[in-house]
């Protein structure tokens, strides 16, 4: 992971998933795995595709890429792990994502993106970098993996 | 019965353990308490009787099968946990419910150690299906709550829509052995 360190100015950690870069707030990122073993069995949430044991802690993987770019993204090296608040219980998911990560300090700009789970912009280098609000990017992507799936249900 | 504490991993041996069977469906692996099971089965040496249902009201329930004079829902596992086709060779026959579960196979017995809770993330039919997680040779594998196969919902729905059945379909056996 490149830093880039600046004083009392906020903190980002720019990842990949699929083509899109986007953003989290540091605070909601725990770290970044590399190469986890994925366990999966069967169940019904949307975008859970497995659970990885990390320091002896069931971390489920959530896949961002149905709400993100409308499909599935393609197979990771690293799992960005965050905490989630489900019920007010900080629960750690963890993200497959691709490419390098970045920590990155800067202002969060409002965005002009039609995206509901996109909170604000940053600006690096001249590329606009989309700020996750990452529980509206589980619901989007949640909504769209169930459309998906209603979808084929019809079809077959 | 191992109880659930956290979805951490606690210090060994501090808690009771579980005999479990590790069966599997198509491509995946699951666990299942020892005690929970009646008897396991092949399909082929199950013998009774067969009995069809008048009215199948769910895809996973078609048939009851009668058992040294009780009767059980024959719930299919790969259509229970929403999985493509598998190749059923064998049957739990389950302690505490009417039920018993058609699997691919029993790949072994071992010890349970652990149960972990279920994720908060997972708010599927899987917070019925399961008990925990459990990790079984560093592999982790979901514990089948053997309750969850057929709920008391259900059960009811199967004995409204087939009153009297799985009760008729024990009772030749019964006859039999008051003869």
């Amino acid at each position: 992971m490149k830093t880039e360190t600046k004083s009392l100015v906020p903190s980002f950690v720019v990842f990949q998933v699929g083509t899109r870069r986007v953003a989290l707030s540091r605070e909601s990122v725990a770290e970044l795995i590399a190469s986890p073993l994925l366990f999966s069995f069967p169940h019904t949430t949307p975008l859970i595709t497995g659970v990885v044991l990390r320091r002896g802690q069931i971390v489920p993987v959530l896949d961002l890429g149905p709400g993100l770019l409308g499909a599935p993204s393609p197979p990771a090296r690293f799992f960005l792990v965050v905490e989630r608040h489900i019920s007010n219980i900080p629960q750690r998911c963890a993200i497959p994502v691709q490419g390098e990560c970045e920590l990155v300090a800067g202002i969060m700009q409002p965005t002009a993106g039609q995206d509901e789970f996109v909170s604000g912009c940053l600006d690096l280098n001249k590329e606009q970098i989309d700020v996750l609000d990452l529980e509206k990017a589980i619901a989007a992507g949640a909504r769209n993996e169930e459309e998906a799936i209603t979808a084929a249900e019809a079809l077959s | 019965m191992t109880q659930p504490v956290s979805s951490s991993l606690m210090p060994r041996d501090t808690r009771r353990r579980e005999q479990v069977a590790v069966f599997s469906i198509a491509e995946f692996s699951f666990v299942i308490s020892a005690a929970s099971i009646q008897e396991i089965r092949s399909t082929d040496s199950l013998g009774g009787t067969v009995v069809d249902l008048d009215r199948p009201v769910m895809k996973k329930v078609r048939h009851i099968v009668e058992r040294d004079g009780r009767a059980y829902y024959v719930v299919s596992g790969y259509e229970h946990f929403h999985m493509s086709q598998s190749r059923p060779t064998t049957v739990l026959i389950l302690r505490s419910a009417p039920v018993a579960v058609l699997v691919d196979r029993i790949d072994e017995m071992a010890e349970m150690r652990v149960l972990l809770a279920l994720p908060q993330s997972f708010h599927g039919e899987e917070r019925t299906w399961y008990r925990g997680l459990t990790v079984l040779e560093r592999k982790v594998l979901p514990v089948a709550n053997p309750l969850g196969f057929l709920t008391a919902g259900e059960l009811q729905q199967l004995e409204e829509q087939n009153p009297g059945l799985l009760q008729t379909a024990a009772a030749p056996w019964l006859q039999r052995g008051r003869g």
